[in-house]
Parts: C-alpha cells; sequence; structure tokens
C-alpha cells in the first residue's frame, strides 16, 4: 500500500512537471509548437535578405533542466516562415521564404548580415563563440534577441554579452531613435507576450513584469545589438495565425522586427 | 676656300643677283654659244669620224661644247648684283644673353663668359669700324648696354627671345638697324618665338644672325619636362602625378620619384630608367591630407654625378578643397550593399551622401539630408533641386520610376551640369529594370540587352584589367603588380549582373569571372558630355567588408576612391581657373572664370570680382570681363609683382544677388625657369636665323660674321655690282675641261 502510494505520487509529480513544461513550451493540442510545416517551394530562391536564426549551447548552471532541448530552436520554424511572409507582404525587401540556421562555430555567419537569437536567457557562448559575435557585429553584422525574461535570465544572458562587448553598456532605445521609426513609427509600445499568457492570465513572465526595448551600440552609435527583454516576438510571430492569439500583439511583433530589419539593412 | 674660289662670301651669292654686263642681249649670247657648238661638231664629224666611235665622239663634242658655252659667257661679263649696308650708316644690333643658364660653366669658362669675348674679339672689332654697334642685354626682354666691358653676371631669370626680337623691333623702326646678332645659348623659356615676331622681322628685312654656345647634349643628366597633376582635389584624396622626364647616361638604373610639400616626402617611388634621350612618363601616387593649398616639389631623385641637378624638380599647387561633396544616392529596395556603402564613406571627410531608399511600394527612407523639406517629394523634379549634387547613384531602380521629366534631368545633370552617375546592379537594375531601350541607355558604359535574367545571386570572382592596374579608382597598394594580386584574393562577390560589351571610348577597369562563362565587364567608367559615368555591375561588394578582417580597408577605400572619382571634376557654379597655377619667372596671370546659374545655364550678365590677397600684404580687387564670343566666360590678367602665393576669390553678383563664388590659389616663383632645358636649343638659333636671312653659326666660326653681316636689305644699303669673269673657279673650269679633252685624246691615240 506504502508502495502504491508512492508510486501514484510519483506518476501524479511526472504528470504535474510535464503540464508545467508544457505550458512553458505552449504545450500540444492548443498552441502546437511542433506542428508540422511544410517547405515552401521557393524555399531554394537566392535572395537579398534570409532570415538567420543563430543555434547557440544552452545554459547547463544550476539544476541543468535547460538543456532538454536547445532553447535555439524555440518556436522554429514556424515564427520565422510566418515572419519572413510579413516581410515580404509589407516591404520591398527580397526575402526567402525559408530560415537559415547557423551557428558561431563556422565563417558562415559573415554571409548573413542579420541574425535572430531566441531565448538567449539561457544561452552560453564560449569565449571563441563570443569573440566571433564580437567581430560579425563590428563588420556590421546585426543581433536581435528575443523572448528571455526577468532578472535570472537577464544576468544569464549579460553573463554571455558581456564577454562579447565588455565596453558596451546596455541602454534603452530612445522614441526617436531611428530604429523606432524607420519604417514604422513605434512610440506607442507596449508588452508582447508570449503563449503563457493564455495559463497563467499575465502578459509577463517570471518577474519581468515591464517590457524593455534595449540595445548595444557600436563606437559610432549604430545599434548593433537589439535587445527585445520581457517579451515574445517569436510567439507572436508563430501564432499569427492562431484565432485567440490577439492580431495586437502580432502586429507590434511583426512591425518591431521589421524595423530592426530595415535598420540593419541601413546603418 | 670657298670665297677663294668663287671670290665673294656664299651670302653674295644668296642674296644677289646675277647679270650679264656686255652690251649685247642675252640672245645673242645664246645664239653664239649655238653656233659656236655646231662649228665645234662639224669639226669633230668631219675630222674625227674616222677615229673615234659615237660615244667618244659625243664625249669630246660636250667638253669641246662646254669650254666654248664658258668663254663666250666671261667675254659677256657676268656679275652679282646684292643690296650691302653702307659703312658707317647702320646699326648692328648685338644681342648677349645673360640670362642663368648662360652662366653653366663649359670648358673652363661660362657660356656668358665665351659670348662676351667672342662679341668683342671677334664681332665688336671686325664691324666696330664698318657699323655702330649698339650691344644689349637678353633675359625676360631686352635692355640696351651702355658699357659693353662692364662686368655682367648671369642673373636673368628667363630667356624670353620672342620678348627681345619685339623690343628690338620697336627699336629699329626708328633706326637704320642693318643686322641683329644673337650670342646665346637659345634655351628660351618664354614659350619660343610667335609667328607674328617672326613676320615682324621679316617685314623690316632685318636679318638675324644667331651665335650658339652651350653644349648639344649633357652626358649625365635628368631632367623632368612635365609633370601633371590635377589643380583641385578634395581632403584626404589619393592623386597621381603624371612625371614625363628623359635622362642621358643612366640607362637601365635604378632612380626615385618623390613628391615633397614644403620639403617632407609625401611619396616615393622606385622606377628603371629607360633609353638614353628618350620621353618616360611615370605615375607616382600620393595623398593630398587636409585641406588647404599645396606647393608640390614633384620629380626624380638627382643621382650620382649628375651634371645639372637643378632640373630634376617642378613645382605644381594643388588646392586641397574642404567643402563636403554631396552624393544623391537611390536605391530601389533594402540591400546589404546599401547600408555598406552608406558605412564606407561615413568617415570620409569630402564626400556626404544623400540617399533615398524605397522601402515598401509607398514609402521612402531618406538619410543624410541637410534638412526635413529635402527629398519629402521623392527624387528630385527640377534642375535647381538635383544639380544640388555633384554626383548621382543610381541603385536597384527600374527605369519607370522616374518620370520623363525626370529621365531628362538624369542625362542634363551629367551632359550640362558635368556631374557623375554610377550605376549599381541588382534584381531591379540596368537591363533587369528596362533600362535597355531607354534614351537613358547612352549614359551606361556598356551595351544592355533587353533579356531578362541578367542579374545572378551566385559568386563571382574579382580581377583587374591592365587599366584598372594603375586607375587611381581601383589602387588598393602603392605598387600595381601588388596591387593586381590583392584583387585577385578578394572575398567573391555576393551576386553579380552580366551585361554587354564596353562602348566605345569606355574603359573597363574589373571584370567579374563567376566561372564557366568566361569574364564579364564589373567596373566599367565612360566619359559623357561635361561629366563621367560608370557601372558597377553588382551589389554584392559588401562581402569585402563582411567576409575580411575587420583591419581590412579594402571596401571603405574602393567605395571612397569611387565616389570620389566620380565628383572629383564636377563643375561648381564658379569654375576659376589659370594656365599655369605656378608662374616660372612670369608676372603675368591670367584668370578665367566659368559662372552658371543654379540651373547650369551660362550667365552672361554677371558682376565678376577677383579679389586677390599675396605676399607681403599685396591685396587687389580686379573685375572680370566677359568674353564676347563665349558664353558664360569671364577673363582678366593680373601682373603678380612678388613671389609667392596669392589667394584669389572669384564672386559672381547679379545685383545684390550671389550667383557663386571660387576660390584658388597660384604662385609667383622666381629661379626655376632657367634650371630647365639648359642644353643649347641650336634648332631654335638655326630656325630662327634661317626665317630672317641670317645665318647660324658656332663660336669658333664667327669670325666670318664679319665679312657676310654686310649683306643686307635692311637699314641704309648700296646696290653693288661683284665682277664674276675673274673668278678663280672659272679659270680653273676652263683648264680643267682643256686637259680633259686633252687626254682623252692622248688615251684614245689622236695625239
Amino acid at each position: 500500500m506504502r508502495f502504491r502510494a508512492w508510486t501514484a505520487g510519483a506518476v501524479l509529480l511526472v504528470i504535474a512537471l510535464s503540464a508545467l513544461y508544457g505550458q512553458r513550451r505552449g504545450g500540444r493540442g492548443f498552441f502546437d509548437e511542433d506542428e508540422y510545416v511544410p517547405d515552401p517551394a521557393d524555399k531554394d530562391e537566392k535572395t537579398e535578405y534570409v532570415f538567420t536564426r543563430l543555434r547557440y549551447p544552452s545554459y547547463r548552471g544550476g539544476s541543468g533542466s535547460w538543456g532538454y532541448r536547445g532553447s535555439w530552436t524555440t518556436d522554429y520554424p514556424k515564427a520565422d516562415r510566418h515572419f519572413v511572409q510579413g516581410v515580404r507582404r509589407l516591404t520591398r525587401i527580397h526575402v526567402r521564404s525559408v530560415e537559415h540556421v547557423l551557428d558561431l562555430d563556422t565563417d558562415d555567419i559573415y554571409n548573413y548580415p542579420w541574425i535572430y537569437a531566441v531565448e538567449v536567457g539561457h544561452w552560453d557562448l564560449s569565449d571563441k563563440q563570443a569573440a566571433k559575435l564580437r567581430d560579425y557585429l563590428l563588420r556590421g553584422g546585426f543581433l536581435l534577441v528575443d523572448d528571455f525574461h526577468g532578472s535570472i535570465e537577464w544576468e544569464i544572458f549579460m553573463s554571455s554579452m558581456a564577454r562579447v562587448f565588455p565596453e558596451h553598456p546596455v541602454e534603452d532605445i530612445d522614441n526617436k531613435d531611428h530604429i523606432l521609426n524607420v519604417l514604422y513609427d513605434l512610440k506607442d509600445r507596449f508588452q508582447v507576450p508570449g503563449i503563457v499568457m493564455f495559463y497563467t492570465g499575465r502578459t509577463y513572465e517570471q518577474d519581468g513584469v515591464e517590457p524593455r526595448w534595449r540595445a548595444i551600440r557600436d563606437d559610432k552609435g549604430r545599434i548593433v545589438v537589439a535587445i527585445c527583454h520581457n517579451m515574445d516576438l517569436g510567439d507572436a510571430w508563430e501564432h499569427a495565425d492562431h484565432p485567440r492569439y490577439p492580431e495586437k500583439y502580432s502586429g507590434l511583433a511583426y512591425r518591431t522586427a521589421i524595423n530592426y530589419i530595415i535598420y540593419s539593412m541601413t546603418h | 676656300m670657298f670665297e677663294f674660289l668663287f671670290k665673294y662670301p656664299a651670302r653674295v651669292f644668296e642674296k644677289g643677283e646675277f647679270v650679264l654686263l656686255a652690251g649685247p642681249p642675252v640672245w645673242m649670247l645664246l645664239a653664239a654659244i649655238a653656233a659656236g657648238c655646231g662649228f665645234v661638231g662639224w669639226l669633230l664629224w668631219r675630222r674625227g669620224r674616222e677615229r673615234f666611235s659615237w660615244p667618244r665622239l659625243a664625249t669630246l663634242g660636250v667638253l669641246e661644247a662646254a669650254l666654248i658655252a664658258l668663254l663666250l659667257t666671261i667675254l659677256w661679263h657676268p656679275a652679282m648684283q646684292v643690296a650691302e649696308l653702307k659703312p658707317q650708316q647702320n646699326v648692328l644690333a648685338v644681342v648677349i644673353d645673360d640670362s642663368r643658364s648662360m652662366g653653366l660653366a663649359e670648358g673652363g669658362s661660362t657660356r656668358l663668359e665665351q659670348a662676351r669675348k667672342v662679341a668683342e674679339e671677334t664681332v665688336g672689332r671686325g664691324l666696330g669700324e664698318k657699323f655702330q654697334v649698339r650691344y644689349y642685354r637678353l633675359n625676360r626682354g631686352v635692355q640696351r648696354v651702355e658699357d659693353p666691358k662692364a662686368p655682367v653676371a648671369p642673373q636673368g631669370s628667363a630667356t624670353r627671345i620672342g620678348e627681345a626680337l619685339k623690343g628690338l623691333m620697336a627699336e629699329a623702326s626708328g633706326l637704320p638697324v642693318g643686322a641683329i646678332v644673337l650670342l646665346s645659348d637659345g634655351a628660351d623659356n618664354g614659350g619660343g618665338i610667335d609667328l607674328e615676331t617672326i613676320a615682324e622681322v621679316r617685314r623690316q628685312r632685318i636679318p638675324v644672325h644667331t651665335i650658339g654656345f652651350g653644349r648639344l647634349k649633357f652626358d649625365r643628366d635628368i631632367e623632368v619636362t612635365n609633370v601633371q597633376v590635377a589643380a583641385r582635389t578634395l581632403a584626404d584624396s589619393r592623386m597621381s602625378a603624371q612625371v614625363t622626364f628623359r635622362q642621358r647616361g643612366y640607362e637601365g638604373k635604378k632612380a626615385r620619384l618623390v613628391v615633397r610639400d614644403a620639403g617632407k616626402p609625401l611619396a616615393s617611388q622606385e622606377v628603371t630608367l629607360k633609353s638614353d634621350g628618350s620621353p618616360q612618363v611615370e605615375n607616382v601616387l600620393f595623398s593630398a591630407g587636409i585641406a588647404g593649398p599645396r606647393t608640390l616639389e614633384i620629380g626624380v631623385e638627382p643621382l650620382e654625378r649628375e651634371e645639372n641637378g637643378r632640373n630634376n624638380f617642378v613645382s605644381r599647387l594643388v588646392n586641397v578643397e574642404s567643402s563636403k561633396t554631396r552624393i544623391l544616392y537611390i536605391e530601389g529596395e533594402p540591400k546589404w550593399e546599401y547600408k555598406f556603402i552608406r558605412r564606407a564613406i561615413e568617415d570620409d571627410r569630402s564626400l556626404s551622401v544623400t540617399s533615398m531608399l524605397r522601402t515598401t511600394q509607398n514609402k521612402i527612407y531618406r538619410q543624410g539630408v541637410a534638412n526635413e523639406k529635402e527629398l519629402e517629394e521623392g527624387f528630385p523634379t527640377t534642375a535647381e533641386e538635383l544639380f544640388e549634387y555633384q554626383g548621382l547613384v543610381i541603385g536597384g531602380v527600374e527605369l519607370g520610376y522616374f518620370t520623363p521629366n525626370q529621365q531628362e534631368l538624369i542625362r542634363r545633370f551629367v551632359d550640362q551640369r558635368g556631374g557623375g552617375l554610377l550605376f549599381l546592379g541588382g534584381r531591379a537594375a540596368l537591363a533587369e529594370g528596362g533600362w535597355a531601350t531607354s534614351s537613358l541607355a547612352e549614359l551606361i558604359p556598356v551595351g544592355l540587352s533587353d533579356r531578362k535574367g541578367s542579374f545572378k545571386r551566385d559568386p563571382a570572382n574579382v580581377e583587374l584589367t591592365v587599366a584598372g592596374r594603375d586607375s587611381l579608382i581601383t589602387r588598393l597598394e602603392e605598387n600595381p603588380d601588388k596591387n593586381m594580386e590583392r584583387w585577385k584574393k578578394l572575398p567573391y562577390l555576393a551576386n553579380y549582373q552580366q551585361t554587354g560589351a564596353p562602348k566605345p571610348g569606355a574603359v573597363v577597369l574589373a571584370e567579374f569571372n563567376p566561372g564557366g562563362t568566361g569574364k564579364h565587364p564589373l567596373l566599367v567608367t565612360q566619359n559623357y558630355g561635361r561629366g563621367r559615368t560608370a557601372l558597377f555591375a553588382t551589389s554584392g561588394s559588401w562581402r569585402w567588408q563582411m567576409t575580411q578582417p575587420l583591419e581590412d580597408k579594402t571596401h571603405e577605400m574602393f567605395w571612397q576612391q569611387l565616389l570620389r572619382w566620380l565628383i572629383t571634376d564636377t563643375l561648381p557654379r564658379v569654375t576659376t581657373t589659370t594656365p599655369r597655377q605656378v608662374l616660372s619667372d612670369e608676372t603675368r596671370v591670367t584668370l578665367r572664370a566659368e559662372i552658371h546659374d543654379r540651373k547650369f545655364d551660362s550667365v552672361n550678365d554677371a558682376t565678376v570680382t577677383a579679389r586677390i590677397l599675396g605676399p607681403e600684404g599685396v591685396a587687389a580687387e580686379v573685375e572680370m570681363t566677359p568674353e564676347p564670343l563665349t558664353q558664360g566666360i569671364y577673363t582678366a590678367t593680373w601682373e603678380a609683382e612678388k613671389p609667392g602665393t596669392y589667394l584669389t576669390e572669384v564672386m559672381a553678383k547679379r545685383g545684390d544677388q550671389e550667383v557663386g563664388r571660387d576660390v584658388f590659389t597660384f604662385r609667383r616663383e622666381d629661379g626655376t625657369a632657367e634650371n630647365f632645358a639648359v642644353e643649347q636649343n641650336k634648332e631654335l638659333l638655326e630656325k630662327l636665323s634661317a626665317q630672317t636671312g641670317g645665318q647660324y653659326y658656332k663660336p669658333e666660326d664667327a669670325g666670318k660674321l664679319s665679312r657676310e653681316i654686310a649683306y643686307s636689305e635692311a637699314g641704309i644699303t648700296v646696290k653693288e655690282t661683284k665682277d664674276l669673269w675673274d673668278m678663280p673657279a672659272l679659270f680653273l673650269l676652263l683648264a680643267l675641261l682643256r686637259t680633259a679633252d686633252w687626254l682623252l685624246r692622248r688615251r684614245w691615240g689622236a695625239v
């Protein structure tokens, strides 16, 4: 009897942890993150701009539970493909219909001057990778980071970023900055929540109540790292076609990232 | 010998007229000759036909007929009638060059000392009794010398033989000048003798006799004969000086081309000297540096044992301008090339790119605008608006984006305004954008086909052509060979656009090779109207920035050099020029201003003033007057009294409204002209004598002058008759004919 009670308790615990994990990842059924996304017919088209997703090593400190699946894959590839459809429709940028994944261990990154890194609250760059990222950004590359929340993930993000740009501070982007006006006027911004909002009823995660549009500039004052902290643009792109995900969040997510792309192609 | 045989100097025969003084007319002489020849022939035929063959008979006949003809001619009293200067009634002008080149020592004495000696010993003594001799000094002009024995130093800072002759002709109009004797090395540096002066000398029939001094060729010398460098440039520009020089005695040796600014070397380059005497042209690159006037010394470092080390460098003035030039860049879609071009020139102090980028179908993102209104309505629609820019870059924009009016403005921007236009490759550029069949296709330096699919996002390697090896646009390394190698090692382009062949007159500087289809034009330039156009058939050079180390500046250098080339020669509204920015031992400067309004139409009703500030407080205001036959051109001449640099501001006004202004500098330098071309210019002296009826003499032959100079048609002359019948040459000829006749008869057995 005692054994059966322990067994039942263990099963319940596994179920509860699975549910929690499912909530964090969006779960299956209601918001299916692992939905099959077919390759479009023009997936091999050679274009000027390619949505490039950074594959990075995940943080394994503490419990190490973050290493279940690489955090870099979050919302992949549906968010990427939804987003580039919007870029195609809304701008004159020649965009490929499918994303490209690369890491900081080869020089291929230099062929793609714009990269997107998701859940950087879980990344853990080696010194070599940090040096390459720094070199990439100083040569003219641009990094957009997104979908990390609260003070703990911020610290994890900065532990790598501080090795990329130890001398460059992170600053909040002023409303008048070109990056917020280059195509869309983004003075009135609000927090873009992930789908966790549907489980928690809140637009924020952890203690990341306040959305922060932040940046790191190079020596000439150009933004080279755009930081979307306490928001989740990736979910807003991914679920832009979902009837229950509010359009206003997807709209802002699209406009923000489009501005960031055009800024990176003009500055 | 000539005078021994013919009794008189050759000039008597050159200048005189042959006459027969005997009473009977000439036809009687001819008849007598004919009769005499006939009689001789009859006698020979009668007595000699059986003893001589016909050829021998004919030979003897010719000899005897010639003898008879000669005797009969002597009987008719031949003579020369020639004009001869009347003794003591004519002036002889003796002109001695005392310019600095006459101070060169050769054979133990200077040229001037040699000339004075010849003048004193030969000319003066021989001719002083026959003529009133006047002595003159020749350098910038001509000045009379009262005491020919007074010591003279070779200090003249220039040799202007033409100016001197003009002065002498003016003096000769009131004097009976019978002849001019010029003692000089002929090293004229005043531009030679103009036809007008020669015509005046000929009109007055005054022969100019020249005595040449100095060696015809040095054994060991390098002389810079010309340096071409742009008179204006932008700050930090890379410049090229084309140095022309020739050498003797150093063939195959190494020498060093040098550019110096106020004694400080800016650039140097080693060259191998070519064959003796042949002109050699070399280019040396240097950086213009910060804004301001630069007096550059450009030339070849003197080599060991050079005989004249003062002709190795020349001065050139370059106005390095501080103004920022503006380039309008229109791009049809967001692309990496756009961003990286903007980044490449952002540190350039002289270039400013104003760009308009079509981010969406109906939105334009402007950068680098001077104010909120600039380009607010899109691409300029008026000449005033577009012509504010000096350069124009058209990226991937289809032709249809521009209205017909804007297309015409683009053409006029190059043709009339003199702007630079660069076409870039792209998926909506060139043939892909419908440019092939437009009237603007002639602006593109290559032919285009109307076939689609010319733009490809595939890698392509780049190579320089021979023209690109030395071009300022593509120069990444000072050494041309290293430059070629560096281009070969550049990362591949991200994309390329195939075009047709370059047009006649266009220059291909670089080609791309995508593999499999051979090489295609990548960077092509051409001149068009008053401006210039170029094609860079890719929008994928950004890889040169992204895929090379951060320290590598290839991408920045290339784009800065390309865009500077695009606008360097673009006309400002007021352009001031002068034929020579460095006045070498000259004082007169000619200013020429070209005035345009904002539409770049010529302005003919402006008030144009040049304000000149010179050394030692020199200040002047000069009104410039319109040239009657050319539109929008104003000129003025001014005397720069003091050596030094002169700053000139030219301002054009219409009423109270300023049309434009320009600032430039010129410089007067003394004591340099006489360092160059100091070998004896025998050709010039000979030509001068020949064209005026005089004679060229070597110093050792100058003694002949006293016997020949009298035969002149200038001054006060008398017609003299010179008998010829008693010339030794005639008697010698008679004797020769008779002797030959006798010897032949003896040989043939008749005597």
